[in-house]
């Protein structure tokens, strides 16, 4: 990649605040940082993304196994019709993820000391400028891997596993749409997803995660919208309180009655107020749930006030939501366990 | 209606080049981490330190730990672990998902360990449970998750039979755990 100059860079940035801050309404958790004073998104101002694949291997999975999954994995996001995001093979490289080389790299490493975490996404940013130089995404080849179309029993899904990582390479945070149960001969496992971006992996053999679903659709299409999708859609808000206060971190999820489809957010400020966006027009459900079954810490900055002593909530109403517009404001309170 | 912003701010000032990172799990309940840790310890965090590691490809954070109590593994004053990321000098890594330990924090953590190297917390973050303080006394944050018979069973988020337990009931709990079936 070749370095911006700087004034430039300085005029990339401005433009993307500009059109943040004019957005009808913003669905999905989005990576971002502080910077100079001001909060900017992790996301890439140009496309396509280039990226480069690393000349590394594990038992069952060869340099070109791996390859061909990362690039389906790519293509499935860039494939969304609703989005513009597009990337770039680049080929073969030595250089392994986590160096500071300005290419965005995918490989294999060792990391038997991060015992559960199967693969990570790693971010450079100019400190200077605030752009998003590089992004790299390691998979932890201490687990067992595999590409086998229909999945290998025992081992992980390359290709599933990649597709969640290059969703947060493309700026997205996690999605808590998913739902885990303890399982008859112990440990703990994923039982059903409604986003490929939900940070647990489904159990090893499957293949489920190779498919976006509507919440990853909303998210990436929101972030990297094609002309006319705010148009096309639209978007609900309101407040969550309990005992009269704000709630902060409440876990909100649009079920859409026609077509099925499932979108969330969270509360995100001390008044409990929510906006999710990227909805199909439409009568939809909401239900509202604490973040108690996952570790925050993968949602949430550490000092973040996340509250989770509230039971599962169903507002009463339908919500309609309207073609380029939104719900209004729909007001919802929560009572303590 | 106030735009709400749907960022997850994940760094606060970077100097000069700032990597973060977001990860995907494999889930682990109370028994698991039990049974796997080699040290399962309650203790003040009492320093923290962010380091260089030794490829010098990456940055890690060392947490020293003054043990109140050991519930598994050889009892010792005080304990050192890593987490992954960190700031050395203009340098953030920040590690979406790891556990960050402020200082004077009460903890149980859950360790792991490999060769010589320092212990590493079990599961990420999945292996740090917050003692804190109650109207009733001290408890543990967030509330465990932990099987309660051999047939499947589904965690629905907001169960009321799901809180923060007393820090004695969760010790007594874990200690049983890490002794495995009788």
């Amino acid at each position: 990649m070749t370095p911006v100059p700087f004034r430039r860079t300085v005029a990339v940035v401005v433009l993307a605040l500009v059109a943040l801050a004019t957005a009808p309404a913003l669905a999905y958790l989005k990576l971002g940082f502080d910077f100079d004073g001001r909060r900017l998104s992790l996301r890439w101002t140009r496309v396509p993304v280039p990226y480069f694949v690393s000349q590394t291997s594990v038992p069952g999975v060869s340099p070109s196994d791996f390859q061909l999954a990362v690039d389906r994995a790519f293509s499935t996001w860039a494939e969304v019709p609703t989005s513009a995001v597009a990337f770039e093979p680049r080929g073969i490289t030595f250089a392994l993820p986590g160096e500071d080389d300005e290419r965005s790299t995918l490989g294999f490493l060792a990391r038997p000391d991060l015992d559960r975490v199967l693969a990570s996404t790693s971010f450079l940013v100019d400190g200077v400028s605030g752009e998003l130089i590089e992004a790299d995404i390691f998979f932890n080849s201490v687990f067992p891997w595999s590409v086998h179309p229909g999945g290998e029993a025992g081992r992980y899904d390359l290709e599933s596993v990649a597709l969640h990582e290059i969703g947060h390479l493309s700026g997205l945070g996690h999605s808590a749409l998913g739902e885990t149960e303890f399982s008859a001969g112990g440990g703990r496992r994923v039982i059903a997803a409604g986003a490929v971006m939900f940070p647990i992996a489904f159990p090893a053999g499957s293949t489920a995660d190779r498919t976006l679903r509507a919440d990853d659709v909303a998210g990436i299409s929101d972030l990297y919208p094609e002309p006319g999708f705010p148009d096309r859609t639209g978007s609900v808000s309101g407040h969550v309180t309990k005992d009269g206060r704000g709630v902060f971190g409440a876990h909100v999820a649009a079920f859409h009655l026609s077509t099925g489809a499932l979108v969330g957010n969270f509360s995100l400020n001390e008044d409990g107020e929510f906006s999710i966006a990227g909805l199909a027009p439409g009568p939809h459900v909401l239900r509202v749930e604490p973040l108690d079954d996952v570790d925050v810490d993968g949602f949430f900055p550490a000092d973040a006030p996340v509250t989770l002593d509230f039971r599962v909530t169903y507002p009463q109403r339908i919500v309609v939501v309207p073609r380029g517009g939104d719900s209004g404001v729909v007001e919802i309170e929560v009572v303590g366990k | 209606m106030r735009r709400v912003s749907s960022f997850v701010f994940v760094s606060v000032f970077m100097l000069a080049r700032g990597p973060v990172h977001a990860t995907v799990l494999v889930p682990a309940d109370l028994k698991e981490l039990s049974r796997e840790a080699h040290l399962i310890a309650r203790g003040r965090v009492t320093n923290t330190q962010s380091i260089w590691t030794g490829d010098w490809r990456s940055i890690e954070t060392v947490v020293t730990l003054e043990i109140e109590a050991a519930l598994k593994g050889a009892g010792q004053a005080t304990v050192q672990f890593r987490v992954p990321g960190g700031q050395v000098g203009r340098y953030r890594r920040i590690f979406l998902g790891a556990p960050v330990f402020p200082v004077g924090q009460r903890v149980v953590v859950f360790l792991g360990r490999r060769g010589t190297d320092l212990p590493y917390v079990l599961g990420l973050s999945q292996g740090v449970f917050r003692v804190v303080s109650a109207a009733d006394g001290w408890v543990v944050s967030p509330p465990a998750l932990l099987s309660m018979g051999p047939l499947p069973q589904a965690i629905t988020r907001g169960d009321p039979g799901r809180r923060v337990v007393p820090l004695e009931v969760f010790e007594q709990q874990v200690r049983t755990l890490a002794r495995g079936p009788e």
